[in-house]
């Protein structure tokens, strides 16, 4: 069942365009992350979709009832943000419920739905409390909290992990993950940071300028990229892009095609052989050791350097001579607009 | 493994006692010394001489001074009616022109602590009598308010009202001068109001707004309640600067008519530089000294405990 629904959306700030024509589909109870880099428009997407920002083109539908016009109260959407924007002069309680009391429900119901969403949160012993005596996580658990107590039909998401510290930002996300599969309600999040995109998301939308590059699953947009763009965004270490001619040096076995003016190969695809082994050798320029794992950096004769994944204990000397290869499946080719060719 | 000695070092004759710490306690004493003996000079000393003064009986002309304990204490509260008129007085303009005042600032700081086209005139237009002289504001208003052929009785003529002679009728001299006043010193606090307004995040705002808040909600239940610590500034201020309202009235009135716009500051002037009851217009600086800091006592106690 369709939930969210963007056809043609576009938004200009005077005579910036920010949002470019943006075609969306959103079913319900999918978990969406719009990724990109920072100025990409994916902030303001998510404040269009909210009300707090006016539609300057084309239509949003939430449950099949355009939204255009529709006050941001009125659109049954829940935000949390990157500040948490808690009312700093009230508790817990009031915080939670003060949507509540804008909109006139009585008290008992308001404190029995407070009570219920903080016993999903785990807030009940922090109910009391002010926002200043609270931690950056459970600041975050109670921004979650009050988007819980309105009951929306989408909760929107800006940012909400990026004032956290790493560790928290990893328990966190595991904690809006299992209240996603809880609550099974759609759920629109942005972030810049891809390993949260990864994560979280049943589909991503990547955007760049104001426009969607591509739309997938993370598995669809790890392994089938539509375009340069796309494929370097995506995983961590980022993507090596080569000319095409390497892709036979790598992968003797592989297709070029005809188009292909560019390769481009995952630091983790790569295994390393002695320089005998591969036409593609190089020198090791830089070697760092992240623990499970060591980065690479590999000289190669057109004075690209390639990075190298290398999960064994034996890490090369470097200026040491070596060969790289890949497996053909891993080889992903671009022509010359930077798509998938 | 060789000793290593500095003998040319900076500093190496100097007196043991001379460490760091002291050398830099020293010279910050010798930096904020200018501002201290000044303020020693003309804050402190007049406030303590201030006090054995409001002690004597000391005529200025004669040059006579005799100490008379609380004398000029008992005549002020307890024997002298004008007094209680003239703190009567202080009272009522200052009931009128602090809450007048600081509703004006708020409204006015509501509608232009956001940009829009034109912004910097309004604020600038607004704050300019703020930084006007207030002899000359005083005398402008003088001639507006004039009963025959003051602009703004042509004005209330236009429109079939015949205007009072604002400052020469008892009726309407106080009103006057406060709307005066206000109109003078409202542009400070719409500063102080608009840096407020603006140093609360937007987020506060929207996040409600999503919540299904109207804009009078988000005033009332947001905006106001984080505005408490600016609302406490601005009262305190306006109150202490209307019990010391000097130049405005002695332009403007006089004290008159009838004594009927006679406050503290201007009666304690009277006596002290018109009458050179300098022990007696010690005696009322004091008292005038501890009503206002009662006052502002006052007001804090009560914002605390409604901020609780």
């Amino acid at each position: 069942m369709t939930n969210l629904l963007l056809k043609n959306i576009e938004k200009r700030f005077g005579k910036t365009e920010v949002i470019r024509g943006v075609d969306l589909v959103i079913e319900h109870g999918e978990f969406v992350v719009f990724v990109g880099p920072s100025g990409c428009g994916k902030s303001t997407l998510l404040r269009m979709i909210s009300g707090l920002e006016d539609i300057s083109g084309g239509e949003l539908y939430i449950g099949n009832r355009l939204m255009n016009e529709i006050q941001a109260a009125k659109r049954g959407v829940a935000m949390v943000f990157q500040s948490y924007a808690l009312y700093p002069h009230l508790s817990v309680r009031d915080n939670m419920g003060f949507g509540l009391k804008v909109r006139k429900v009585s008290e008992e119901e308001r404190i029995r739905r407070v009570a219920a969403a903080a016993a999903t949160l785990k807030l009940e012993a922090l109910l009391d409390r002010f926002p200043r005596e609270l931690s950056g996580g459970q600041r975050q658990r109670v921004a979650i909290g009050r988007a819980i107590v309105g009951n929306p039909a989408v909760f929107l998401f800006d940012e909400p992990l990026s004032n956290l510290d790493a560790e928290l930002r990893v328990h966190m996300r595991s904690e809006i993950a299992a209240l996603h599969k809880r609550l099974s309600t759609t759920m629109i999040y942005v972030t810049h940071d891809q390993i949260e995109a990864m994560t979280l998301a049943d589909k991503i939308v990547v955007l760049r300028d104001g426009r969607i590059e591509q739309v997938g699953s993370p598995r669809e947009l790890y392994e089938n990229p539509a375009n340069q763009f796309v494929a370097q965004f995506i995983g961590s270490p980022r993507m090596n892009i080569l000319p095409a001619a390497n892709a036979a040096m790598l992968a003797p076995n592989s297709t070029t095609p005809v188009t292909a003016k560019s390769v481009g190969i995952r630091p983790e695809h790569i295994a390393i052989v002695s320089s005998s082994e591969s036409a593609l050798r190089g020198k090791v320029a830089l070697c760092e050791y992240t623990g499970a794992v060591t980065l690479m950096h590999v000289q190669l004769p057109n004075e690209q350097t390639c990075l190298v994944v290398h999960d064994k204990n034996e890490v090369p000397p470097p200026g040491s001579e070596l060969g790289l290869i890949a497996e053909p499946a891993n080889l992903h080719f671009f022509d010359q607009k930077g798509q998938a060719a | 493994m060789a000793a290593v000695t500095h003998t040319n070092e900076p500093g190496a004759n100097r007196a043991p006692w001379l460490t760091l710490k002291y050398r830099e306690m020293l010279e910050a004493w010798l930096f904020i010394s200018p501002t201290f003996i000044g303020f020693l000079v003309f804050f402190l000393g007049p406030l303590v001489a201030i006090f054995y003064y409001s002690m004597t009986e000391w005529n200025l002309l004669s040059q006579q001074a005799a100490f008379v304990g609380l004398h000029n204490f008992n005549d002020a509260l307890l024997v002298n009616p004008d007094f209680w008129h003239v703190v009567r007085n202080s009272v009522i303009f200052a009931v009128g022109l602090v809450p007048f005042n600081m509703a004006l600032a708020l409204t006015l700081a509501l509608a232009l602590s956001r940009p829009f086209f034109g912004v910097v005139f309004f604020r600038t237009v607004f704050f300019a009598p703020v930084v006007t002289s207030a002899i000359a504001w005083a005398i402008v208003w003088k001639f507006l308010l004039q009963g025959e052929g003051g602009v703004i009785n042509q004005m209330l003529a236009l429109v079939g009202i015949d205007g009072p002679n604002w400052l020469r009728d008892p009726n309407w001299a106080m009103a006057a001068v406060i709307v005066t006043r206000v109109i003078k010193m409202v542009g400070l606090n719409m500063i102080l109001y608009i840096a407020a307004l603006q140093a609360i995040p937007r987020d506060y705002e929207e996040a409600a707004r999503l919540e299904g808040a109207s804009r009078w909600q988000i005033f009332r239940m947001i905006i106001w309640p984080l505005l408490a610590p600016t609302t406490l500034i601005i009262m305190v201020l306006t109150t202490i600067g209307s019990f010391k309202v000097f130049d405005h009235i002695y332009q403007m009135t006089g004290g008159g008519p009838e004594n009927g716009t006679l406050v503290l500051a201007f009666y304690i002037y009277q006596q002290g530089f018109k009458f050179f009851n300098v022990g007696y217009a010690s005696a009322l600086a004091i008292i005038m000294f501890v009503i206002v800091m009662a006052l502002t006592l006052v007001q804090v106690m009560l914002r605390r405990k409604e901020m609780e």
